[in-house]
């Protein structure tokens, strides 16, 4: 399999489109790989006029690859991203208060559904902060759909050398997943003194046997209660986290990823979206 | 495995002739898996994830060792364990008090095709399948591997844990070169597993045994015994780091097509058995390959199908009961030890490490009937062992200010008490754990079981020798336990119940209505006893320092319980202050991922009717001749309600009295869903071991509540109520030496009954006729409409 050699960053020309570039930076240093900025817009701009209109210094773009492209935002990101082998999307989430994919349904809905990688969405509160990986949320309904985010997310906490931190939310009204394999909080709780110790290094020797072929030196099991995108707001908020890992199942219709919809309106801190096979 | 029954093509499934080389040459093993496929549980493919689910599920057991059905050469996520009963090692690291120990992994077998290590996780699996053969007690699994390098290799093993011999157990593996010519080599070892010899106990291999030191009074002595076909250029190698142990090779150049076999024996004994264990090993050893490998796998398959003569239960019908039904067996038998009577049941047997072998009372309650009606030996070792703890209970006792007998909530070897205080939930917050200290109605199940096993077997013996001493030191500690208040009345404070939502309740109906119980069979067991066996009687009553009027003050306190019955509405009140707890919606939260107690947290629940298990309804299970059938409705209709079903063993006591009451589509229901415990396939809760007592319960509510049996003193009352889609059910049960063959059939309604073993009974039907009947003989009754016909005897 050919190395990912560079992460794409789109940038439509707003300066504020520039706040993923920390962000960036960062992932493609633990992926050994090269930042490519890639304007997307309907003219072709001079190098001054493009950096200008980003807000971007020739110290900002040290070592970076600059490229524009024109044509339909969403296609042309996903083609340049499959052109490229690139590791990840890294853009801005949506800055508006509404559901982000409505918001730009036209590109980040899209770029979501096509990509042929994983997709990194950085809030406008990211700014041009420096930024680390240093601790890594995953959250995790224990089906083994979602257990494919697993690895690829292992990998980045590895490269980091992060803490991982396993959220599994368990969630009221939810109906008890189908899927073979799964494994949710207990349902029968005998004795909750063998059975919370038991039940958590289970649910973590899963994971850890499918972070292979990273090693993962710091991870931990959290156990939260409630609806599933508050629980994982409410503990990425009180515990400093550098980003959230979220398995997606490939759908945005009315009512189907309504977890993303929300962490990546509200979270305070990147968000990156592995597309997995429902 | 979990969805529906398995299909198995007798074609594909390890059958010897399905080699694809051009030039097999067929070895074949040592057995062949039974023909008809409702009885096996098949497990296709490979999940990582899955791993430990079906170590548990598919473990080899015989009572004396129990091997989980870990892949041979392992996995990332494999937990291969072979624990030996009653053997305990501390874990000074947790909190959670001793620890079954986990012994030298010894079906761990690499194999090696030309210098690759043949794996699941590395090339390409084409084929892999398990089978847990339930009649033959065998595991089996085929897998076809192609490595990178294109070669395909073909392995078949089986695995069993001796019933006929408890001390053996056998490996065998048959490896075929499909396409290549080459050399294979396997290899073997008793070292323990995922590298446990750094922390775990110390092993000294020398001259054939390696023995496991689990503490400095306790050791495990394992030897090996093996025979290769063809025979193999063989080697052993001594190594001492990182662990003692011997590793053990074969290897051979095979042609295109050919298979090679290996056959390896492990005899194990234990220092409880005896006191070198490793010189019995080793005589054994070589007893055991005299005999071979064939006999040996015979004598075990025969020991079995003797077991399911007397244990199995055959639905027509309803397939998915009848899998459950025999997984239920095959795991019961699998767990007991009728030789050895100083190890009791742990909460999963000898199949996984949750609960850490720690006896309940689900030993008692749950399990114990299977083996009263279908086992005796294995009853009366069981309850020895709560003979042989019974000073742990005294210690408990007296620890409490009482005297008497007072069990262990989670006991050990020692029969002290061992549950811990508290354990830190996975959100981080720590849970107070006063079963240890407040969950008392144990002694009271454990003289529950000592009288049905003594009415049941007429085993004056063990009531002379072990049981009288039960029933009366734990009846002591009821009479000092409960205290006499200013109401007249005769109270139980500060305890919980089976539901253990609610804690430091007073008065807990299951408690006290046990408490009575127990006290007055005390009383009862005294005037037989000194009826009967009047000279014994006088060895106990001094042994047990037995003042003449403590049979009196104990009926006499057992007559001023409360029991929180209202005589208005025919309701048990679960405790006091019950009835005025916040309703919630129960039904609501069933089938949701998270249970209710985890949903509203602990103080909501405690607040609130939601109920754990059955309490009350447990009462209904467990003394139905107590009270009337309308009491037994009236309480299951309303507790049925509240019931969250947050234990294991709630299901399957629901679905007996469901049964009893008639309510046979709800019976099917919680029968399915106590089944589904360990079988369904999204649960996970089986990776750290079956649930022993779900499986217990299961065939109670098959024998107790389908059939409807009952023990009476002059023999046994049967009920019949067959499920939905039930067209004939037939089970054994054995009463004072006479073994019953029951069948239950609706077209035409009727029931069969086939009398062997010894002696006499009378059999009857609930609101029906009754018939003395005499071993040797069959008799039948036909219903007609909604009433039974005369019993006849019938010639086969």
């Amino acid at each position: 399999m050919m190395a990912p050699a560079t992460l794409l960053v789109p940038l439509d020309g707003s300066a504020s489109a520039t706040d993923a570039l920390s962000v960036a930076r960062g992932l493609a240093n633990l992926k050994g790989a090269t930042v490519v900025l890639i304007h997307v817009g309907h003219d072709a701009l001079a190098p001054d006029e493009l950096l200008g209109r980003m807000g971007l210094s020739a110290e900002d773009v040290r070592g970076l690859v600059i490229d524009q492209c024109t044509g339909s935002p969403a296609d042309a990101i996903v083609r340049e991203a499959a052109a490229r082998h690139s590791a990840f999307i890294v853009m801005c989430a949506p800055a508006q208060p509404d559901d982000p994919l409505n918001a730009i349904e036209s590109i980040l809905g899209d770029v979501l559904l096509k990509a042929p990688c994983p997709v990194v969405l950085v809030p406008s509160m990211q700014g041009r902060q420096p930024w680390a990986l240093r601790r890594l949320v995953l959250p995790h309904d224990g089906t083994p759909t979602s257990a494919e985010a697993i690895a690829p997310t292992a990998d980045l906490a590895s490269r980091a050398n992060a803490e991982l931190v396993v959220l599994h939310v368990a969630t009221p009204d939810a109906e008890r997943p189908t899927e073979s394999g799964t494994f949710v909080a207990p349902r029968y709780l005998d004795q909750p003194q063998h059975e919370w110790p038991a039940w958590s290094r289970e649910f973590l020797e899963r994971v850890r046997s499918l972070c292979y072929p990273a090693k993962i030196e710091k991870i931990r099991l959290v156990l939260a209660h409630g609806e599933a995108s508050a629980a994982i707001l409410e503990f990425t908020r009180k515990n400093a986290s550098d980003l959230i890992a979220l398995a997606w199942r490939g759908s945005l219709e009315a009512e189907r990823a309504q977890t993303m919809r929300q962490v990546i309106r509200e979270a305070n801190c990147p968000v990156i979206v592995f597309r997995v096979q429902s | 495995m979990r969805s529906g029954a398995p299909v198995i093509d007798r074609e594909t499934a390890l059958a010897p002739g399905r080699v694809t080389g051009p030039s097999a040459r067929v070895v074949n093993l040592p057995l062949a898996p039974s023909s008809d496929p409702g009885w096996l549980l098949v497990e296709d493919g490979f999940a990582l994830v899955r791993e430990r689910e079906i170590e548990s599920v598919f473990a080899v057991a015989n009572g004396y060792t129990g091997t989980r059905a870990s892949l041979e050469e392992g996995s990332r996520l494999s937990q291969p364990v072979t624990f030996a009963a009653g053997i305990y090692a501390d874990d000074p690291a947790a909190n959670l008090g001793p620890a079954l120990a986990v012994l030298p992994d010894w079906p761990h077998l690499e194999i090696t095709v030309d210098g690759d290590r043949l794996s699941t996780e590395t090339g390409q699996v084409l084929e892999h399948r398990r089978m847990l053969d339930l009649r033959q007690a065998v595991l089996w699994r085929e897998w076809r591997q192609q490595a990178s390098s294109g070669r395909i290799t073909r392995v078949r093993f089986l695995r069993l844990a001796s019933l006929a011999d408890r001390h053996v157990l056998l490996q065998s593996v048959a490896v075929t070169a499909e396409n290549y010519a080459g050399r294979i080599e396997l290899v073997a070892g008793l070292t323990l597993p995922n590298g446990r010899g750094e922390r775990g106990p110390l092993i000294v291999t020398r001259d054939l045994a390696t023995v496991v030191g689990v503490t400095p009074e306790t050791s495990v002595a394992m030897a090996t015994g093996s025979v290769a076909q063809p025979k193999s250029e063989a080697t052993k190698s001594h190594q001492v780091l990182p662990t003692d142990h011997v590793d053990e090779r074969w290897s051979w150049e095979v042609g295109l097509g050919e298979t090679v076999r290996l056959d390896r024996l492990v005899s194990v004994y234990t220092s409880r058995d005896i006191a070198d264990p490793a010189d019995s090993t080793r005589s054994h050893i070589a007893k055991i390959q005299e005999r071979g490998v064939t006999a040996l796998a015979g004598d075990h398959v025969n020991a079995w199908s003797r077991r399911w003569d007397a244990a199995g239960i055959k639905i027509v019908g309803d397939d998915e009961a009848q899998r459950a039904l025999r997984f239920a067996v095959y795991h019961l038998v699998s767990a007991a030890n009728p030789d050895d009577e100083h190890a009791s049941i742990g909460a999963r047997s000898l199949t996984g490490q949750d609960y850490r072998g720690h006896v309940f009372w689900d030993t008692e309650i749950y399990t114990l009937p299977f083996y009263v009606l279908t086992d005796p030996p294995a009853a009366r070792a069981l309850l020895m062992y709560r003979y042989h703890t019974l000073d742990g209970a005294r210690r408990k006792a007296k620890g409490h200010g009482y005297q008497g007998a007072l069990y262990a909530w989670e006991s050990a070897d020692s029969g002290d008490e061992t549950t811990p205080r508290e354990v830190i939930a996975p959100d981080g917050s720590v849970v107070s754990i006063l079963t240890g200290e407040q969950e008392h109605h144990i002694s009271a199940d454990v003289a529950y079981a000592v009288w049905q096993y003594w009415r049941t077997t007429a085993d004056n013996n063990f009531m002379v020798g072990a049981g009288a001493d039960i029933l009366i030191e734990t009846a002591r500690f009821w009479a000092s336990r409960a205290r006499m208040e200013a109401d007249g009345f005769a109270h139980i404070r500060a305890v919980i119940g089976p539901d253990e939502y609610h804690e430091t309740i007073d008065d807990n109906a299951y408690t006290n209505v046990m408490a009575r119980w127990n006290l007055n069979r005390a009383a009862d067991a005294v005037a037989i006893l000194k009826r009967e066996q009047p000279t014994s009687w006088k060895q106990i009553s001094v042994r047990l320092a037995l003042a003449e009027d403590e049979p009196v003050t104990w009926q006499r306190i057992a007559a001023a319980l409360v029991t929180g019955f209202h005589a208005d509405t025919g309701l048990f009140e679960q405790f006091e202050g019950y009835f005025g707890l916040e309703e919630v919606d129960v039904i609501k939260h069933r089938d949701h991922a998270t249970p209710i107690d985890v949903c509203l947290g602990r103080e909501q629940t405690r607040q609130s009717k939601a109920i754990k298990q059955a309490d009350v309804v447990a009462l209904s299970a467990l003394l139905w001749d107590e009270w009337p059938r309308a009491i037994h409705e009236a309480n299951f209709n309303y507790y049925d309600l509240r019931t969250a079903h947050g234990s294991s063993l709630s299901p399957a006591h629901y679905a007996l009295v469901a049964a009893r009451l008639g309510n046979v589509a709800l019976a099917q229901s919680y029968m399915r869903q106590a089944g589904e415990i360990d079988l369904a396939n999204n649960m996970g809760n089986a990776a750290g071991g079956v649930h022993i007592a779900a499986l217990g319960g299961l065939w109670q509510a098959a024998v107790f509540g389908v059939t409807g049996l009952r023990l009476r003193e002059d023999g046994i009352a049967l009920d019949p109520h067959l499920l939905p889609g039930w067209t004939e059910m037939r089970c054994s049960v054995q009463w004072r030496g006479c073994v019953l063959r029951v069948t239950l059939a609706t077209d035409p309604p009727r029931i069969e009954i086939e009398v062997d073993g010894s002696g006499e009974l009378t059999i009857t039907i609930v609101d029906g006729p009754a018939c003395l009947v005499r071993s040797g003989r069959r008799y039948a009754v036909a219903r007609n409409g909604s009433a039974w016909g005369a019993w006849r005897e019938t010639v086969e």
